[in-house]
């Protein structure tokens, strides 16, 4: 019997439709789709949200008070193999829109961590896979260090194991992704790997064997 | 001469724990004669996020139109500003993230058009102070928050050495803050010290 294709979703965080960090993404996400993923991108401007408001009503009964575009999108991430969130840095950290929706999160922490009525597995975590993808205008190396504990945070409530990220810094330098020399490239290469780890995994030992090669 | 305070109070939740140490560091400057205090909850006004335009860099001003137009001004006439934030995932606030990100018009000023942001005698006279509290009691919890903040001051002409810091971990239920062993001394104690420094900056 076919296996089921490994669901990638790659989440645009950014204001700019098809800047760079959006463009990394969608490497990312021909790669994964020419492995034989089944790929699907939501950007985050052309939905409805709003941030979280810190009411911590969820605490109490773990369902967000605010009904709008993000219930159903992480109702759909919960179903994903692969979950990249893609943002731009700006002023040291991601944009307030990608903030905004990851913050939303917090009624799946209030599950896992205060009712404790949402529990996944090692062996879950370690089959779905998540990606953080950015790139910014300055050349600092410390540029992404801002971000990374709210991705690990971010990936840990959805159930994700923190896998990779894809980011490019100096764009100001490059004056764009295309321009830069393996950035794009790499996230292809990336996008098909991530999905013949995770269709491994999902097959079971024998995948495993290949996963442990891959790595 | 008065010294001008401009507070922001930017976490969704009205009088929750960071607006509370805020208040409490107002409330020991205001005992001071020589301060004036405006505090701004970013709830009650709108400021939009960043479009990533870049047009700034060209405009020398932001093409949106919204709050951001009085508190561009009121932000460069301050010889104050505090900007208090909840911490969220290990992060500020979406709402004070927008606030800060809005401040790339004055990154642009300075660092793309080379223009003044403030007059140059104002150089080095400028304090910022960054009040947050946060949920977890882990070490790291507020390093991402201080380098964004680190760049809307940087960008606002507030130097490193003359930023303080308010910063409370373990409060996370609405007016937690209250119990807490320390905090309001040492937000009394925060907003003390910044009227000293303001007075010997500008003496």
């Amino acid at each position: 019997m076919d296996q089921e294709p490994v669901k990638v979703i790659g989440i645009s965080g950014s204001p700019h439709r098809h800047g760079n960090t959006e463009t990394l993404l969608d490497a990312f996400l021909d790669g994964a789709k020419e492995a034989g993923g089944e790929v699907d991108k939501v950007v985050l401007r052309s939905i409805s949200y709003d941030p979280c408001k810190g009411c911590n009503a969820c605490h109490k009964d773990g369902v967000c008070i605010i009904e709008d575009d993000l219930i159903p999108l992480f109702d759909r991430i919960l179903t994903m193999d692969v979950l990249a969130l893609a943002s731009p840095i700006y002023t040291m950290g991601i944009t307030a829109e990608t903030k905004g929706f990851l913050d939303r999160a917090q009624y799946l922490w209030a599950r896992k961590y205060i009712l404790k009525t949402q529990y996944f597995t090692r062996e879950h975590i370690r089959r779905h896979k998540g990606v953080f993808i950015s790139t910014a205008g300055t050349g600092w190396e410390n540029v992404f260090s801002s971000a990374f504990p709210s991705m690990t945070a971010f990936f840990d409530i959805m159930g994700f194991e923190y896998h990779d990220n894809i980011i490019a810094n100096d764009m100001d330098r490059w004056k764009g992704i295309r321009n830069h020399p393996t950035a794009l490239a790499e996230a292809r290469e990336k996008g098909g790997k991530i999905v013949a780890t995770v269709a491994g995994l999902k097959k079971g030992k024998e995948g495993d064997q290949a996963v442990n090669g891959a790595i | 001469m008065a010294f001008k305070i401009l507070a922001f109070a930017t976490g969704p939740r009205r009088h929750g724990n960071s607006e509370t140490l805020l208040d409490w560091v107002l409330a020991s400057m205001a005992e001071e004669p020589d301060v004036v205090i405006e505090k701004v909850a970013l709830g009650e006004v709108t400021v939009n996020p960043c479009r990533g335009c870049n047009a700034c860099e060209v405009l020398n001003r932001c093409v949106q139109r919204d709050d951001m137009d009085v508190l561009h001004d009121k932000i460069i006439a301050a010889d104050c500003m505090i900007f208090a934030s909840p911490i969220y995932c290990l992060g500020i606030c979406a709402e004070g993230k927008a606030l800060i990100d809005r401040s790339q018009v004055f990154r642009s000023r300075k660092y793309v058009l080379k223009l003044p942001v403030v007059p140059p005698e104002r150089l080095g006279k400028r304090l910022g102070i960054f009040i947050a509290s946060a949920g977890q009691n882990w070490d790291i919890v507020f390093d991402g928050a201080k380098m964004s903040i680190k760049c809307f001051f940087h960008v606002t002409e507030v130097k490193d050495k003359d930023i303080l810091y308010l910063l409370v971990r373990g409060v996370d239920k609405a007016g937690e803050v209250e119990t807490h062993p320390t905090a309001r001394d040492e937000a009394r104690a925060t907003g003390k010290r910044a009227v000293e420094r303001l007075r010997e900056m500008n003496r």
